[in-house]
């Protein structure tokens, strides 16, 4: 197991470079002068010679590339990403002080998603066929459709202008957590529900469950204990991977509802050519993203301990 | 062997069917607007971007883009685009090339600290550390001559210096302060809080020395998004927003709020390359040029596109600021298609099998550079563009730049014939975009790309005129007869349209005043008329 363990790490070393070599080149090769998109945005007009080379030397950026490349992975490595072009702050220290509102917003939305689709799930594969089982169908397929841009205007439109009982914008108190997290969560509640489904309905026909029926052990019993437990580890790992999905897509609900999470962060950098910026973006998400899938491995692993030693690939989500 | 008594209801679909038919209902109404002040003085803005820089000496929070009042500089401008005394009462020009300031007396900076010379030394000293602005401060430029006078000589000979100083970004800030830390100014309110992408909040300033604002307190609440901006204000959380999407004004209007227009600030023009290497030299065929002009309707453009809310005047810099007089010079183009096809045809230009024109074999086609401030800020213009300019038989290619750093990058490379551009006049120096975009020396020398829209002579003559002249009133004289020779005599620049800004806001708003300049807007006057 340890070893194991060690060895998924080891891993992760070439993928963390691979990911800052990629995060580096793309968004210098991505073109624009960003000192003078620098300029155009802070001060509303085009710089004078003078008034650019400051700003060149200012941002290191008239040193040559591969030198660029290794000062900047050097202090990456430190957890130093070097200056915001827009704000002229540490990289590092915007990343982190507008992920935690990301990540409540993905957790909200992980929340949303979890409460809402597994007892729908559940019930869907209790009562296969039935009516309420091709409702559950047809919403989730209808719910992994809408898009999550579209569904968040029209939760404002409802709760916030029609009905005016919760606000539209803004970071503040539960009231504000809402209705972005509802928008969302709800397209994935459409897909844990689907998972939950169909992870189940394997699971009962398993020779386990029918002696467990056999026995006599009352129905309740017999999903709780044997059947659930056992059909929640697929769904596991996709709740985790769900969580590193909403917090890559929470940029567009963080627009919306003018939330101030890195989601933004990385999509105003990007028009503003805030190079340091999308590298930061693109390799702190990188991290986060393998360390969640490390994570959900190590979950994985404890839930369903026979898969330890024998373990290559994963089974495959239905 | 099955469960009951379980929630069976599908809740996601049930609540998205709610959603659905809720949102197709209307809204209700608000009545009668009121004069005078009552209830709670504190107001919501919907602000657009949070656009402020934090560091270093470019720190500008509260100055720029949104003034949020804490600051003011020595001069400020009207809704003419006219100088008017702010912190300095009186100025004058002193050739060479210095400027002597008198100082107001008696002002408070918020923190207690006395207004005199050596705030605006402090200030303008910071300004020439981050390449010294478009007025030129250089480390010596700024002398106090005594407490309430200084005198200025910029790095080079500027005699629209005054004309520059009313933009916020040479506001003056207390001596040792920097806005990234505090915002201290002597504006007519105080700056109590700032969350970087959230929102600014500022308050009265008692200790004010004009006349005291009626507002208690401010806050402006960063919303980018427009429509967030617009479904906040019907929401009831903020009480005034700013640059309402056109085609929201009538559906805001009918749901009682109140719009409020600027005069025209800004413009929507068309540069077209006369400078253009090996696929790029179509446009020095002055015929083609002016059978553009003559092309384009603009009547339709501004109703078809605008919603009807833009001005048709093709002075490209706002008439307010070069004098009606003035501006009536320019003459622009009236909607002639017929008038186009002629000087096409008389130029040589024949209609081809497909109905593009033809000369010599090479088609007349051409290339529109979209993307300055942004591809979307024109909406479907380019579309439109690409209609009527078909009519009369020249093919029109858009290319849409994903940002201004990449246009402005296609800008220095040359590529292209057609520039569509909106920009808007943030002081009060007519001549500065003619000089930066049209003058074949360039307003900051070789910044790579102004020969594409310069025809040099007699262009160069008025600009250089009218950069050189001390008395505003002749500049403005200059620069008019600069963009009539640009706009009339060489085609180059074709202006489409005025744009003024929509602001809208609740009947409990009162007292609030749109400038042409957003830069400008003053909240001292506003008030809020509340149960």
């Amino acid at each position: 197991m340890i070893a194991y363990i060690a060895r998924r790490i080891a891993f992760l070393v070439p993928t963390w470079l691979g990911v800052t070599l990629l995060a580096f080149f793309l968004s210098t090769f991505a073109g624009g002068d960003p000192a003078r998109n620098y300029f155009l945005r802070t001060r509303g007009r085009q710089p004078s010679p003078r008034e650019l080379v400051i700003v060149r030397e200012r941002f290191d950026l008239d040193k040559p590339l591969p030198e660029r490349y290794l000062t900047w992975l050097g202090g990456a490595v430190r957890g130093d990403l070097g200056d915001s072009f827009s704000t002229g702050r540490p990289v590092t220290q915007e990343l982190l002080r507008r992920f935690p509102a990301t990540l409540e917003l993905a957790a909200a939305g992980t929340v949303v998603a979890v409460v809402l689709a597994i007892p729908v799930g559940v019930l869907a594969a209790l009562r296969r066929n039935s009516i309420l089982d091709q409702l559950t169908r047809g919403g989730a397929m209808f719910g992994a459709s809408i898009p999550p841009f579209w569904l968040a205007l029209l939760l404002i439109i409802l709760f916030s202008v029609q009905l005016q009982l919760l606000p539209s914008a803004g970071r503040g108190g539960l009231d504000h957590l809402i209705l972005p997290a509802l928008a969302l969560g709800l397209g994935e509640a459409a897909i844990i529900a689907r998972l939950t489904r169909s992870s189940l309905l394997e699971i009962l026909r398993e020779d386990y469950v029918m002696t467990a029926r056999a026995k006599g052990i009352s129905e309740r019993r017999v999903i709780a204990r044997h059947a659930l437990r056992n059909a929640l580890g697929p769904v596991v790992t996709e709740i985790g991977l769900v969580f590193g999905y909403l917090l890559g897509q929470a940029a567009i609900v963080e627009i919306i509802f003018v939330w101030p999470g890195v989601g933004r962060l990385a999509v105003e950098a990007i028009g503003q050519r805030d190079y340091n910026m999308i590298q930061g973006f693109v390799v702190f998400a990188g991290t986060v993203y393998i360390l969640i899938s490390l994570a959900v491995d190590l979950v994985y692993l404890w839930l369903d301990p026979r898969v330890t030693l024998v373990r290559q690939a994963r089974p495959a989500a239905s | 062997m099955r469960q009951h008594g379980g929630f069976g209801a599908p809740v996601l679909l049930a609540g998205l069917a709610v959603l659905l038919i809720a949102s197709a209902c209307g809204g209700d109404e608000d009545e009668a607007a009121r004069t005078d002040p009552s209830g709670p003085q504190t107001l919501i803005i919907g602000a657009r971007e949070d656009g402020y820089t934090t560091e270093g000496n470019e720190a500008d929070v509260g100055q720029y883009p949104l003034n949020a009042n804490i600051f003011e500089g020595l001069v400020r401008m009207d809704a003419n685009y006219e100088v008017q005394p702010a912190l300095a009462t009186e100025w004058e020009f002193k050739p060479p090339n210095a400027w002597t300031f008198t100082l107001r007396e008696g002002v408070q900076f918020h923190d207690g600290t006395p207004f005199d010379a050596e705030a605006v030394k402090y200030t303008f000293d910071r300004v020439a550390k981050t390449g010294g602005g478009t007025p030129g401060f250089g480390k010596d430029s700024t002398k106090i001559i005594d407490d309430y006078t200084v005198e200025i000589t910029p790095v080079f000979e500027n005699r629209r210096l005054i004309e520059q100083l009313v933009h916020p970004s040479y506001s003056i800030i207390a001596p040792d302060s920097n806005p990234g830390d505090e915002p201290i100014g002597t504006g007519p309110f105080k700056f109590v809080d700032y969350s970087e992408q959230e929102q600014i909040v500022v308050e009265r300033n008692d200790q004010y020395w004009g006349e005291k604002p009626t507002l208690e307190k401010i806050t402006f609440r960063f919303l980018p998004e427009p429509n967030a901006r617009r479904l906040a204000l019907e929401a009831g959380e903020v009480d005034l927003i700013v640059d309402v999407p056109r085609e929201a004004v009538a559906d805001l209007e009918a749901k009682g709020f109140a719009i409020v227009q600027s005069d025209v600030g800004a413009y929507d023009a068309l540069y077209l390359n006369i400078s253009g290497e090996k696929g790029y030299t179509l446009l020095q065929d002055p015929a083609v040029r002016h059978a553009i002009g003559y092309a384009i309707d603009r009547d339709a453009l501004v109703e078809g596109l605008f919603e009807g809310l833009a001005g048709p005047e093709q002075t490209m810099i706002p008439s307010r600021l070069l004098g009606e007089q003035n501006a009536a010079e320019i003459d622009g183009y009236a909607y002639d298609p017929q008038q186009a096809e002629q000087l096409l045809e008389d130029a040589g230009w024949t209609e081809g099998a497909d109905g593009v024109r033809e000369k010599d074999g090479r088609r007349l086609e051409l290339e529109l550079i979209n993307g300055f401030p942004s591809a979307q800020a024109h909406g479907a213009v380019p579309e439109f563009l690409q209609d009527q300019l078909g009519e009369v038989g020249i093919e029109v290619k858009i290319v849409k730049m994903p940002d201004t750093a990449s246009y402005e990058e296609r800008l220095a490379s040359g590529e292209g014939d057609i520039w569509i551009e909106q920009g808007s006049q943030n002081d009060a120096n007519p001549v500065f975009l003619p000089a930066l975009l049209f003058w074949t020396e360039g307003l900051f020398g070789d910044i790579g790309y102004q020969p594409l829209f310069a025809p040099g002579g007699e262009t160069d003559r008025l600009i250089i005129d009218a950069l050189a002249n001390p008395d505003s009133e002749e500049t403005k004289a200059l620069t008019a007869q600069a963009m009539s020779e640009l706009v009339d005599e060489e085609a180059i620049v074709l202006p489409m349209a005025g744009i003024f800004r929509i602001d809208a806001m609740s009947e409990e708003v009162g007292g609030y005043e749109p400038q042409p300049s957003a830069l400008q807007v003053r909240y001292d006057g506003a008030f809020l008329a509340r149960d």
